[in-house]
C-alpha cells in the first residue's frame, strides 16, 4: 500500500507519513508489559508481577464515595462475564466463552464482536485476552488459540491448542512474554496430561509444550500414575531472572488416590519455567497427593520485599487448599506455610513447607467431612498485593464439604462424589510476612466471584457475594463506596484516560465504568 | 436410593437426544458432567428429584429460565428447540443410570452404616438437644430422609437441594426504625447494604441497612459451628442416632 501511494504528490506522502505514524503508536509493544503505562491494562494481571496494583491515585479514600457510572456496556447475554478485561490503546477487550467484545473505552460503544463458531466444548467461563502489536488473542471452548485483528476483530490466524475431542478446552488469558504467547488448558474431567503451550506470539507457529504430567506410561515419570495438573489460570513472569512462574492444578482421577500412589508430582504445584524453552527451573507441591480437586492454579504473586530481615525476591500463593505460601522465587525454596482459610486436611506441615495429607481425610465411602470442600479455600479470583500496606488481600472461603469414594466409582475422571455443605465467603488482609489476618471482611454469601484491585491511593476495590462493586480502605477494610451492580465476576482493573481515573468492574453480563465527576 | 419413575413416560427422537448431547456438554457438563451424573460444584442429574418430576420440561425448562443463584446456578436463555434436546439427554441418561449400577457419583445408603447409633445419641443429646427432640420436630425424620440426603440435612439443613427436602425456615427478622417503630417478619434477603423482611400480610420491605437496627434469629448458626466440631466418627455416629427416628 505504501509502495503505491508514495509515488503521489508530496503533500500526501507527507499526509501518509503521519497516518503511518499514528498507526504505528497503535500498535502495542510487547516491551511496554515491563513497565506498563497507567493509561492502559495491557495483560491479565495489570504487569507481570500478577499484583493486581495501580500507582493511580486520583480517586482516594476522601473522594471514592462520589463515584459515578461513566459508562456501561451490555453484552446481551446471559452469560455472567468472569473475564478480567484488558485495555490497549484507548479499546477495552473482554471476553466470555465463544466471544470477545472490542469497546471504546471512552464512550462504552462497541467497536467490534467475534463470536466463535459453535461448538461442544465447556462453556464454564472465560478469563480474558491479551494483546501484542496488532493482534488480540482468544482461546476458545474447543481448545482453540485465536489471532484476531485488533482494528476490526477478523481472524488472522487460528491454531489448536490441544484436542477437544479428548477432553481439553481453554478458559485461559494468554500471558506475552517477548514473541511467546503462553497458553493453558483445563481438562479435569478426563485423564489427560496437564500441557502449558508456548506459540510465536505473530505467526501461531508453537514453540514448545511444558508437561506438568506426563502422558500415560512415560518412562521415569514422576506422576505415581496421575494424570492432570492443567495450567489454567494466567501466570507471572520475572524478567530479571527470565522465569514464568505457574500454578498446576489437581491430578486426575480426581477424588480416587488409590489408583495414584505418591505425591502426584507435578500436580497441585506452582513451577517455574524459563519461558524461551518451557524447561523447568523449580517446582514446589503446595498439594501433594491431592484428593479434593484443590489446585494450585492461583495467582503466583511476586514481591520484592523483606523477609527474615532480607531484602528477597518472593513469590505469595493463597492456594485453593486453604494454605497461604510464601517462597523465595529464585530458588522455590519455601519460607512460610500457615492457613488462611478454614482447614482440616493436613496432619502437619513437612519439612518442605508442604501440608501433609491426612489419610484419614481421604474421599471415602461412608464419606468424610472435609474443610475446605471443593470450591476451595479460594480459587482463580484474583488476590492484590499492595506495597504500602504489604497486604496480601485475598477472597477466601470458608466451608465444608463431604467427600466420597468406593471402587466403583472407578479410576477415570472425577471417580468419586463431592458435596458442600456451606460456604462463607470472607475478604481477608494477611500480612505477607506471616499470613496474619490483619482484618477481614464478610462478603454476605457463599464464594465470592470477585477478584482484588489495590491502587496507591490507599483503595482496595472488589465485590462481595451479594449484589455489589465495594470500594473498601486498604488499611482496615471500612467500606466507603458501593454499586449494587449485580454480581461482580472477575477483577476491576483502573485506568487513566483523558486525565480521568476510571474503574471498570464486571456485573453480572455487562461491564460499568466508575469515575470521579468530572469539573464544571 | 432410587428415584421413582417419572408419571408419565417420555419418548424423544434420537436426534433430539444427540443434538441435546451437545447443547448440555457445552452449557452444562462442567458443573453437572458431560453424562449429567454430576461434575465439579453441581448435582447428579441422574438421581434428581427434580428431573424425575419433569415431564417434557415442565419443570427443567423455568429453572433454566430462572437459574438457582443462591446455589451458584445462573439462568440460561436457550432457543425452544435446544431446551426441548436438553431435556431429552437428561432424560436418557436418566433412564440408562437407573439401568445401571454404582454411577459415577453414587452415594448408597449402604455405603453410610458405619456409625454407632448409641455413641450418636450420647452426641446427641449433648450437641444437638438444645433446639433439637426426636419425639418433636425430628419424630419420624428416618421416614422422610433416608441416606445421602438425611445426613446434608444433618449437617446443614438445605445444602442437599430438594433431594434433601424443603428449605429451611427463613429466620426471623427483628427491624427497629428510627422513629422507634418495630417491624417483624422473616427474613427475605440481607446484605452489607439492605435488610429485606416479608411481613405477616406477605409484603417484601426493605431498608437501608445502616438506617435501622436490627436482629436476625438465625438458628442455622448452630449447624455451622458444629462442623468444625464433628469428627468423622460423630457424623456418621449421629447419622445412625438420626436413622433410628422412624
Amino acid at each position: 500500500m505504501c509502495w503505491l501511494i508514495c509515488r503521489r504528490s508530496g503533500s500526501a506522502a507527507a499526509f501518509v507519513l503521519a497516518a503511518a505514524v499514528t498507526a504505528a503508536a497503535q500498535s502495542v509493544d510487547p516491551s511496554a508489559l515491563l513497565k506498563p503505562p497507567t493509561d492502559s491494562w495491557l495483560t491479565y494481571h495489570g504487569d507481570y508481577s500478577g499484583r493486581h496494583h495501580s500507582t493511580l491515585t486520583q480517586v482516594t479514600p476522601a473522594t471514592v464515595g462520589q463515584l459515578g457510572l461513566a459508562w456501561a456496556f451490555q453484552t446481551g447475554q446471559a452469560q455472567q462475564i468472569k473475564a478480567t478485561p484488558i485495555l490497549a490503546n484507548g479499546v477495552v477487550y473482554v471476553t466470555t466463552p465463544d466471544n470477545l467484545w472490542a469497546i471504546d473505552a471512552r464512550s462504552g460503544r462497541q467497536i467490534w464482536r467475534y463470536t466463535h463458531p459453535m461448538n461442544d466444548g465447556f462453556h464454564i467461563g472465560h478469563r480474558g485476552a491479551a494483546v501484542s502489536k496488532d493482534l488480540v488473542y482468544l482461546t476458545t471452548p474447543d481448545a482453540h488459540l485465536l489471532a484476531l485483528d485488533a482494528r476490526d476483530g477478523t481472524v488472522k490466524w487460528d491454531v489448536v491448542i490441544a484436542d477437544a475431542k479428548k477432553g481439553y478446552w481453554s478458559t485461559n488469558a494468554p500471558l506475552l512474554i517477548r514473541n511467546h504467547l503462553i497458553v493453558g488448558v483445563s481438562g479435569d474431567f478426563d485423564n489427560l496430561p496437564g500441557i502449558l503451550r508456548s506459540f510465536d506470539a505473530d505467526t501461531g507457529a508453537p514453540q514448545w509444550t511444558f508437561y506438568s504430567t506426563p502422558p500415560p506410561d512415560t518412562p521415569g515419570s514422576v506422576s505415581g500414575g496421575a494424570t492432570g495438573g492443567q495450567m489454567w489460570m494466567t501466570g507471572t513472569y520475572d524478567p530479571d531472572l527470565n522465569l514464568l512462574f505457574v500454578g498446576t492444578g489437581n491430578p486426575t482421577p480426581v477424588l480416587n488416590g488409590e489408583a495414584r500412589p505418591g505425591d502426584n508430582r507435578w500436580t497441585g504445584s506452582i513451577v517455574a519455567l524459563n519461558p524461551d524453552t518451557g524447561t523447568m527451573a523449580w517446582g514446589f507441591q503446595a498439594s501433594p497427593h491431592d484428593t479434593h480437586d484443590w489446585d494450585a492454579a492461583e495467582v503466583p504473586v511476586l514481591v520484592d520485599a523483606e523477609f527474615g530481615g532480607v531484602q528477597r525476591k518472593l513469590l505469595l500463593q493463597a492456594s485453593r487448599n486453604g494454605y497461604y505460601f510464601v517462597l523465595d522465587r529464585t530458588t522455590g525454596k519455601n519460607l512460610l506455610t500457615t492457613p488462611f482459610a478454614t482447614v482440616n486436611w493436613a496432619s502437619g506441615v513437612d519439612e518442605a513447607g508442604r501440608p501433609s495429607p491426612n489419610p484419614a481425610k481421604e474421599p471415602a465411602r461412608d464419606g468424610r467431612l472435609v474443610a475446605p470442600d471443593e470450591a476451595g479455600g479460594t480459587n482463580y479470583r484474583s488476590p492484590s498485593f499492595d506495597p504500602a500496606t504489604g497486604l496480601l488481600i485475598v477472597s477466601a472461603h470458608d466451608a465444608y464439604g463431604i467427600y466420597f469414594f468406593k471402587k466403583e466409582h472407578g479410576r477415570y475422571g472425577w471417580a468419586g462424589a463431592d458435596y458442600t455443605v456451606h460456604g462463607r465467603g470472607v475478604l481477608r488482609a494477611l500480612d505477607y510476612r506471616t499470613g496474619q489476618v490483619r482484618w477481614s471482611h464478610d462478603l454476605h454469601g457463599g464464594a465470592g466471584a470477585a477478584g482484588v484491585l489495590t491502587t496507591a491511593a490507599g483503595l482496595t476495590f472488589s465485590g462481595d457475594s451479594a449484589n455489589s462493586a465495594m470500594a473498601l480502605r486498604t488499611s482496615d477494610g471500612a467500606t466507603l463506596w458501593h454499586a449494587g451492580i449485580g454480581r461482580v465476576g472477575n477483577a476491576p482493573i483502573t485506568y487513566e484516560l483523558d486525565g480521568r481515573q476510571y474503574v471498570l468492574f464486571g456485573g453480572g453480563s455487562a461491564l460499568y465504568a466508575f469515575a470521579l465527576p468530572v469539573p464544571r | 436410593m432410587r428415584p421413582a419413575p417419572p408419571a408419565t413416560q417420555q419418548s424423544y427422537t434420537r436426534d433430539q437426544i444427540e443434538t441435546g448431547r451437545t447443547r448440555f456438554a457445552a452449557q452444562c457438563g462442567f458443573c453437572h458432567g458431560r453424562d449429567a451424573a454430576g461434575g465439579e460444584g453441581g448435582t447428579d442429574l441422574t438421581r434428581s428429584a427434580l428431573v424425575a418430576e419433569d415431564v417434557r420440561g415442565d419443570k427443567i425448562g423455568p429453572l433454566l429460565r430462572s437459574g438457582r443463584p443462591d446455589k451458584g446456578m445462573p439462568a440460561f436463555t436457550l432457543p425452544a428447540a435446544d431446551l426441548t434436546a436438553i431435556v431429552a439427554f437428561v432424560h436418557d441418561q436418566r433412564a440408562e443410570a437407573a439401568a445401571a449400577t454404582g454411577g459415577r457419583r453414587a452415594v448408597d445408603l449402604a455405603d453410610l452404616q458405619t456409625g454407632n447409633a448409641a455413641a450418636g445419641q450420647r452426641y446427641f443429646e449433648a450437641a444437638c438437644a438444645r433446639c433439637h427432640s426426636p419425639a418433636g420436630d425430628l419424630k419420624g425424620v428416618a421416614t422422610r430422609y433416608q441416606g445421602l440426603p438425611l445426613l446434608q440435612r444433618m449437617l446443614y439443613p438445605g445444602s442437599g437441594g430438594r433431594g434433601a427436602g424443603p428449605a429451611p425456615t427463613p429466620p426471623a427478622v427483628r427491624v427497629t426504625l428510627r422513629d422507634g417503630r418495630v417491624v417483624t417478619g422473616t427474613l427475605a434477603y440481607r446484605d452489607e447494604f439492605t435488610i429485606s423482611l416479608t411481613d405477616s400480610d406477605g409484603w417484601r420491605r426493605s431498608w437501608p441497612a445502616n438506617q435501622v437496627t436490627y436482629t436476625v434469629d438465625d438458628r442455622l448458626q448452630a449447624h455451622v459451628e458444629q462442623l468444625g466440631k464433628y469428627t468423622d466418627a460423630d457424623m456418621h455416629d449421629v447419622l445412625a442416632y438420626l436413622q433410628t427416628l422412624r
